[in-house]
């Protein structure tokens, strides 16, 4: 059986590759600087971003300190004004600001958006889940008894189905997210399906009020949509030369 | 991309017996309904681990993959070009981040997926680690691989856990400029001068045999293919996935006149797409390390966590305690 001719031709590039990714070894490591390319045994990359690194091929990499990795946060969005805050995703930050940015970037930067909420992860409250065709609510006790404590005012989001998105329904005021729930089940009195809900403390939900400008940068970027791009009419522009 | 998912063996079909029967024939009904899985939600464990192992691949290939189309960013001919790859390269990026929350969801933190990674533990999509010689090359990726990819995450999105379909719903709506864009550039050489013709060719005949192995070896079907697939976790098998590719794709390559560099590839008279079987023995070696590109993947990727843990460790103030994500 012979070889495709593209294994062939792959696996000669492949050598020449090999052999053509050396490791440079200056005879005195002194001489390198910082902006003078590779040093002594550092990577030479077909990416000249990645020469500049400087990094060794076989390092001897210190072990990385347990768990150094930034908590997480939970991110709402706005398609449009109007429209409900819907969940799209959490975000990991070392503080609600910098969760902010991430979450703006991660969430905002492709698809229409015209505000953001940001929660930290551990200030939400999940009720459970419920079926797709069912109410959470159904399933608390009928009777509740009031808690004590100051009252506050608390977000309320709903998931209507299964891998879809909890969306903000109302803002009320309770002693606790439970209480909060409560509320929520007599005054909004929903239909089914609600198959979860989650709670937030208003107080602890960072909005970007101010400066609505900051959202109207992805329409300007036409270059990262479909639809920019005329590939069929070249297509049918080349089909039409070879004929002719 | 890069639904690395349905290439690598899966984890053990063992302890299923051990899982309560009752707990497991309402999750088998949920899934039956047509609802999703949640975080929260009771799974067995062999659906937890696989999805594990299947998200944080994809994820992993996502940022890995960002580094071959990477090397022309500073090289790119054109400023549109320049900021149309960047946009792409970021997106890939983007899509690891989902990623790794959704397996986080599953309970391995993203950290300790990072540190598998770093380590050469955990797999990812084995095309990348060949290297992007040309400009060219990087065309060939940014729609083929990308083609392949959104075969394998239009199939994934279908599937039953709820936070992967959330990731993967605004993965592949990101991917749609991918693909254009990535078409848009190989039409551009393969309709342009004798040497753009040229280049793009030799990028093809470069990057047909890793395509070729993208969607990994035929599947033995076994008891534990059939649970995954009843369960939504496989959507598809790995050759389902590959004619599918070579339906949508081939034709879209000879339209432009170029050679797909395997004499025996057609489409037969049952419509099934008949090609030189590829070289299962070089892609097992280079998934295993020994490709033309892995200890540098690697060496990047360790390089920028090494290198970043400075601003972590600023960043993090002592009070903060990590929490789980909800979904
Ligand atoms: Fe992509
Ligand atoms: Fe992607
Ligand atoms: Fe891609």
């Amino acid at each position: 059986m012979s070889l495709p001719l593209g294994l062939e031709v792959g696996t000669l590039l492949l050598k020449w590759h090999l052999q053509n990714t050396k490791i440079i070894k200056p005879s005195d490591s002194r001489l390198a600087t910082q902006n003078s390319g590779p040093t002594s045994m550092s990577i030479e990359s077909l990416d000249p971003r990645v020469t500049r690194l400087q990094i060794e091929p076989e390092p001897n990499p210190l072990p990385k300190p347990a768990l150094d990795q930034l908590i997480t946060f939970e991110v709402f969005h706005q398609k449009k004004e109007g429209l409900p805050f819907t969940y799209v995703g959490p975000v990991h930050a070392a503080d609600e600001e910098i969760a902010f940015l991430f979450a703006k970037e991660q969430y905002s930067r492709r698809a229409m958006c015209s505000g953001m909420w940001i929660a930290s992860t551990e200030h939400v409250f999940v009720s459970g889940y419920a079926d797709d065709s069912t109410s959470v609510y159904d399933t608390m006790p009928s009777v509740y008894v009031t808690p004590e404590g100051p009252e506050q005012s608390y977000e309320i989001f709903h998931l209507k189905k299964r891998g879809k998105a909890h969306q903000h329904v109302c803002t009320v005021t309770a002693r606790s997210s439970e209480h909060a729930l409560e509320v929520a089940r007599q005054t909004l009195n929903p239909a089914p399906p609600v198959v979860s809900v989650w709670i937030i403390p208003s107080i602890h939900v960072l909005r970007q009020e101010e400066d609505r400008d900051m959202w109207a940068t992805t329409p300007e970027k036409k270059y990262r949509e479909a639809i920019a791009y005329r590939v069929q009419d070249k297509i049918d522009r080349f089909k039409a030369e070879q004929k002719a | 991309m890069y639904g690395g998912g349905n290439v690598f063996e899966a984890t053990k079909f063992d302890d299923l017996e051990q899982e309560d029967p009752v707990k497991l024939a309402e999750f088998e009904a949920r899934i039956a309904r047509g609802e999703k899985i949640e975080p929260s939600d009771w799974m067995p464990q062999l659906y937890r681990k696989q999805l594990i192992r299947m998200i944080e691949q994809h994820a992993h290939s996502e940022i890995i993959g960002a580094l071959p189309e990477g090397t022309w960013i500073t090289r790119a001919p054109g400023f549109r070009r320049k900021l149309a790859q960047m946009a792409k390269v970021q997106d890939e990026v983007g899509h690891a981040q989902l990623l790794y929350s959704a397996a986080e969801t599953l309970g391995k933190t993203r950290e300790q997926m990072l540190t598998d990674l770093i380590n050469g533990k955990s797999k990812y999509s084995n095309v990348f680690n060949y290297p992007a010689f040309t400009w060219a090359d990087s065309n060939i990726i940014s729609w083929l691989i990308d083609a392949g990819a959104i075969v394998n995450q239009m199939a994934n999105a279908k599937g039953s856990y709820g936070p992967y379909c959330r990731a993967l719903d605004r993965i592949c709506a990101e991917e749609a400029f991918h693909l254009k864009y990535g078409h848009d550039a190989v039409v551009h050489m393969a309709t342009g001068s004798p040497i753009q013709r040229k280049m793009i060719q030799e990028a093809l005949n470069r990057w047909w045999p890793p395509i070729m192995t993208f969607f990994g070896p035929s599947d033995k079907m076994s008891m534990h293919t059939e649970t995954l697939m009843r369960w939504k976790v496989k959507m598809a098998s790995n050759d389902a996935c590959r004619q599918q590719f070579l339906d949508m794709y081939v034709p879209k390559i000879w339209e432009l006149g170029l050679t797909v560099p395997d004499p025996k590839l057609r489409k037969n008279e049952e419509g099934v797409w008949e090609y030189t079987e590829p070289d299962w023995d070089e892609f097992k070696r280079v998934i295993n390390g020994d490709g033309p590109c892995n200890a540098e993947r690697l060496a990047v990727r360790r390089t920028a966590e090494e290198r970043g843990a400075w601003v972590r460790r600023a960043l993090l103030a002592p009070k903060a305690t990590y929490v789980r994500p909800l979904a």
